[in-house]
């Protein structure tokens, strides 16, 4: 399987932001500062169980629901 | 007026606030800023500028260096005071006991309860957050972490400094003077604002990836599997004993869109990497290679500018390695003059405060 990590960072950067593009901007920066670079995955990436884990404990941090 | 700026180099508490008052009496103003040196007693200091200042919201820290227009200094204090057509408003928290867990909760319902808003609603295109740390705490990456979580509202600032003695750091609220404590000032703009991260370097094309650390101590054991001061080394094509001489000019750089957060190393430990703020497992780096200082700032100065029009006024957190790397360049008097022509008030810090914590960079928060 894969894509799944773009889509929940997707999802994150999307809700977090509400289509405001200044803070799509920022979300995506506090999700490299917590070590889940956006950039880095695409709708070809390896499910990553334990990157997946990490990035539903980052939404959860950011009060995203997934 | 509507912004004044202030500085004072004597040596007496009493005296050197006078004078501040004196520089500062043509404004009414609705906040006070100020950064001062660990010459001065902080607690005698802090409770001096407050009664100053009465009417004001009056808040800062200790240096490692002071910045005023125009000028660079040491052992003084420098202050900026703001009219309500600059800053229409502002509540001030300090969160205590940062270096053992500094729950921000409290402070954050204050602020809630001042503004009306729920943090996580604020407006960042409304509201603007100062914060300061205790510069010695080690707390910043975890702080700014959670503030992030908890709002969209921007806060930029630094870490307090202690004239490079590297003992006791102190912000400044309400009178009195904390360390092992952050101030959180969350401010609503009655003009334009934006922020300014600047950090005068380009990246070599070279990356590191950690592949093994410990994030509560800063260091980095491992770099693409290597010892972390062997594989950096290679990375700059110097030998491992010469690598700290070149600490300055290749700091390491986690890149977004293109922009280095920086990450400056302190020091080479048993072949592991000691850095100034925390390097992720997994993170990828690229090794930096640093620029003309003066030139950078004058440049993102211009840039705000014309997006902005006339700059008001500017708050500067300048990194004391910025500060120190001027200095050994006899630069430092051209870095001040960069801000003849801007009221500006600042400091040297260790540490700069923007989404996360940050090293080699000026983070500056403009009104115009």
């Amino acid at each position: 399987m894969a894509g799944k990590i773009k889509q929940l960072i997707d999802q994150i950067v999307e809700k977090r932001s509400n289509g405001n593009p200044a803070i799509a901007k920022v979300t995506k920066t506090k999700l490299v500062l917590k070590g889940v670079n956006p950039d880095n995955f695409t709708s070809t990436s390896a499910d990553d169980a334990q990157i997946i884990s990490k990035v539903r404990q980052i939404a959860s941090e950011l009060g995203v629901v997934l | 007026m509507t912004v004044a700026t202030a500085s004072s180099s004597l040596k007496q508490v009493n005296k050197a606030i006078s004078e501040i008052q004196c520089q500062l009496s043509s404004t009414q103003p609705k906040m006070v800023v100020y950064f001062a040196s660990t010459i001065y007693n902080q607690r005698t200091l802090s409770a001096a500028m407050k009664k100053a200042f009465p009417e004001s919201v009056v808040f800062g820290c200790t240096t490692a260096g002071e910045i005023v227009s125009g000028k660079m200094l040491k052992q003084s204090i420098v202050a900026m005071a703001f009219g309500k057509d600059i800053i229409e408003d502002v509540v001030v928290e300090v969160v205590p006991n940062i270096k053992e867990n500094g729950d921000m909760g409290s402070a954050f319902a204050k602020f809630e309860s001042y503004y009306n808003t729920a943090m996580q609603d604020a407006d960042p295109g409304k509201y603007v957050g100062l914060v300061l740390f205790d510069g010695l705490s080690c707390a910043e990456e975890r702080l700014m972490d959670k503030l992030g979580d908890y709002t969209d509202v921007t806060f930029i600032g630094g870490s307090a400094g202690d004239d490079l003695k590297f003992t006791t750091t102190y912000v400044f609220a309400n009178g009195k003077a904390y360390n092992d404590a952050a101030l959180l000032a969350l401010i609503k703009p009655g003009c334009k604002f934006d922020i300014i991260k600047t950090q005068s370097f380009c990246s070599l094309g070279k990356k590191l990836v950690a592949t093994k650390v410990d994030e509560n101590t800063r260091t980095v054991f491992e770099f693409d599997g290597k010892p972390a001061a062997i594989a950096y080394a290679e990375a700059i094509g110097q030998d491992i004993k010469a690598l700290p001489k070149y600490f300055m000019q290749h700091p390491l750089g986690l890149m977004v869109d293109g922009e280095p957060f920086v990450r400056s190393p302190q020091q080479v430990k048993d072949d592991s990497v000691v850095f100034y703020c925390n390097v992720k497992e997994g993170m990828e780096l690229e090794v930096l290679q640093s620029k003309g200082i003066v030139q950078e700032t004058i440049n993102a100065l211009k840039k705000k500018e014309t997006e902005m029009g006339t700059l008001k006024a500017l708050i500067n957190f300048n990194c004391i390695l910025r500060t120190l790397q001027l200095d050994s360049e006899g630069m430092a008097d051209e870095y001040g003059q960069v801000f003849a022509k801007v009221p500006t008030v600042g400091f040297s810090t260790y540490g700069e405060a923007y989404i996360g914590h940050i090293n080699q960079t000026a983070t500056m928060l403009v009104f115009a």
